[in-house]
């Protein structure tokens, strides 16, 4: 119990992010009624999860720094075409289903860490600023992307791969254990590594970091890479849970992304958050989201809803930032 | 700021661009090379270059706004719902349709400014949350029904047809579109604000440096009033164009295009970190996207290939522009990250 008291006073926000997720999560329960929790709700939530968050985490890496991607819809957009050409054996004929699978994987992820690896480049060796270059990459990968397929769809993938998007170990979708194992990684990443350590410096102060021999430049395209396997791992989930690839989906995700990791605490102006925070968001924006689902309300009005929250939340994080400075000022002068 | 000439290096590499991409259209299909063409491009780039002083403005601040098409499509939509909706006659004048969009982008406008003032976080961030909402606001609470070409004002129809000149060619006449009328009094205002007044010389110095603007006595509020409510002025002017131009309003219209006007303001050389941008630049920029747009087809490919060029010219434009700069500061030994 002592722990827990301890836990409370030392991560006071982290808590009052959960009981705001308590909070939403129960106020929902109430709203919408017994069909909020069914065990097929929670069996869908488990895989829709997945391909949202690991673009939520890669928004978080970017705010880390300090930066922004904004083209990581995008890439995963893209690697997913990619894969899905091979594994819908457009590209690769005659081959076995298991090594078309293997090779379809492993393009999506090689396509993706390559698409990381241009935005890390233009970033660190050309000074572009991160959101000019992530939006340009945007606007390029989404030109692929249409380009190969003309605005249409890719179906006929191998068995197996669809049978992997909708499998269950032990009741729980095998796609989310991915998701929880690869949120494990990174949390301990940045909480315990030397890497972590830097990216959370290199986002309080890159100028100082430059001077530390960190090296700025090397770090910056490890942390863009990282976020392009984030955005390829999505895109794999997105193409084996809805069987087809297609330019365009899951463009709200951006939005999303960012909402989560602000919500999350993580500051846009970088070296602040933390990944429990983000995950704590992630689980309140997707309860909200399938309560929305329930309710079925049109995209106009999930819209207007997700623009008012991110607004909100930003006040209030705006509001809660000057009360915390008064305090430390009146500390100091005591 | 350095002015060595009319063209300055980025300005004469577009233009290089757009002379060559001419020529090699103009080898592949004759037919390109047409009085029709160019009025067609002209006629159809009216909404972007609108929109692209704007936001040029608003980048030459130092801040950014993804919010102008959703800005542009709510003036746009209101005004086509007064304009058809009103029993009286006389409202159905195309004066008073600017007027309103152009009120209703203003406002909005002011809200963003506040917001990014305030509340001290990338304006980018803030912008694309007032994009879904001032999106959202309108197709929940003021409707989301699509007026059809015989729906929509007749203000609008006639503003469409009509034409400033015509000229006699080998196919028939062709004309170019009174739209060419608010881009070139946009551009021209723009020109004279950014060159020729106090504020404009104001939104230079906040985008170069907030705390030495600060300290010359400029105020940067003031100042971000102004921009974003410009912005959102254009924007209105913009959403009433391009109502015009299609004949139609969705209500998803635009939506979805503020990146492509953006890139077409930073393949002209507008610097994104604020501070420097130059209105032929953003010309050159948004023509270059318009004639993709337009003659692709020429080319025989299909207009599916348009960001994929969009897309490769921005990577190429802004290394090119981020590096110069890194150069230069490197030697100087100022290092920005």
């Amino acid at each position: 119990m002592s722990k827990l008291k301890k836990w409370i006073r030392e991560d006071s926000s982290l808590f009052a992010l959960f009981l705001l997720f308590l909070a939403v999560a129960i106020g929902l329960r109430l709203a919408v009624g017994k069909s909020m929790y069914t065990p097929e709700r929670m069996l869908l939530m488990g895989y829709q999860v997945p391909e949202f968050g690991l673009i939520a985490l890669g928004m978080t890496f970017s705010f880390l720094l300090g930066g922004i991607d904004l083209s990581l819809v995008a890439n995963a957009n893209l690697s997913g075409i990619l894969g899905a050409y091979v594994l819908s054996g457009a590209w690769f004929t005659g081959m076995p289903a298991q090594a078309v699978v293997f090779i379809g994987i492993c393009t999506a992820l090689f396509a993706a860490v390559a698409g990381g690896l241009l935005n890390g480049i233009m970033i660190a060796k050309f000074s572009v600023p991160p959101m000019i270059a992530t939006l340009a990459t945007m606007t390029f990968y989404n030109g692929i992307a249409m380009a190969l397929t003309g605005g249409g769809s890719l179906t006929g993938f191998p068995e197996i791969f669809i049978r992997f998007g909708t499998a269950r170990l032990a009741g729980i979708p095998v796609i989310f254990l991915i998701f929880i194992v690869v949120t494990l990684i990174l949390g301990l990443i940045l909480a315990k590594t030397g890497l972590g350590r830097k990216i959370y410096l290199y986002g309080e102060n890159p100028i100082a970091t430059r001077f530390s021999a960190i090296g700025n430049e090397r770090l910056i395209i490890l942390v863009f890479c990282l976020n392009g396997l984030l955005a390829g791992l999505s895109g794999l989930t997105i193409i084996s849970r809805v069987t087809t690839a297609k330019v365009g989906y899951g463009d709200a995700y951006l939005v999303q992304a960012m909402l989560v990791a602000i919500i999350g605490g993580v500051s846009p102006s970088g070296g602040r958050g933390k990944i429990s925070g983000v995950m704590i968001a992630i689980a309140t924006i997707q309860v909200l989201s399938s309560a929305f689902t329930i309710w079925q309300l049109s995209p106009y009005n999930r819209k207007l809803i997700w623009g008012f929250v991110l607004i909100f939340v930003i006040f209030v994080n705006h509001l809660i930032g000057i009360r915390s400075r008064r305090k430390e000022k009146r500390a100091a002068q005591n | 700021m350095k002015r060595k000439g009319f063209i300055n290096r980025t300005e004469g590499f577009l233009i290089g661009i757009i002379f060559l991409y001419c020529a090699a259209v103009t080898i592949v299909n004759p037919a390109f090379l047409s009085f029709e063409t160019l009025f067609d491009i002209l006629r159809s780039s009216a909404v972007t270059m609108i929109m692209a002083a704007g936001i040029m403005v608003v980048i030459i601040s130092g801040g950014i706004d993804v919010s102008f098409t959703a800005v542009a499509l709510f003036g746009a939509y209101v005004t086509t719902k007064i304009l058809t909706e009103a029993q009286a006659p006389w409202i159905d004048h195309l004066g008073i349709a600017f007027l309103c969009a152009v009120t209703m982008g203003v406002l909005w406008g002011l809200f963003n400014a506040v917001l990014v003032h305030k509340l001290k976080l990338p304006a980018f961030i803030i912008t694309l949350g007032t994009q879904n909402l001032i999106f959202g606001i309108m197709t929940t609470f003021i409707g989301s029904k699509t007026y059809g070409a015989a729906a929509i004002p007749k203000a609008f129809s006639r503003f469409a047809s009509a034409q400033i000149f015509q000229i006699e060619t080998g196919t028939g006449k062709v004309g170019v579109s009174c739209f060419v009328i608010p881009m070139i009094l946009v551009l021209a205002l723009t020109w004279f604000i950014m060159y020729k007044t106090k504020m404009g010389r104001s939104i230079f110095a906040l985008g170069n440096s907030e705390s030495a603007a600060r300290r010359i006595g400029i105020d940067p509020f003031r100042v971000r009033l102004f921009v974003y409510a410009y912005m959102g002025a254009l924007a209105g002017v913009a959403g009433i164009v391009y109502v015009s131009q299609v004949k139609c309003m969705y209500p998803n219209a635009l939506v979805g295009d503020e990146l492509s006007v953006i890139a077409a303001a930073v393949i002209g050389g507008t610097k994104l970190s604020g501070g420097q941008g130059k209105l032929l630049g953003a010309f050159l920029g948004v023509m270059i996207v318009h004639l993709l747009n337009n003659t692709l087809i020429f080319l025989g490919l299909s207009s599916s290939w348009n960001n994929f060029f969009v897309g490769a010219l921005m990577i190429v434009s802004v290394s090119v522009t981020a590096y110069q700069e890194r150069i230069k500061n490197r030697r100087h030994f100022i290092f920005t990250e």
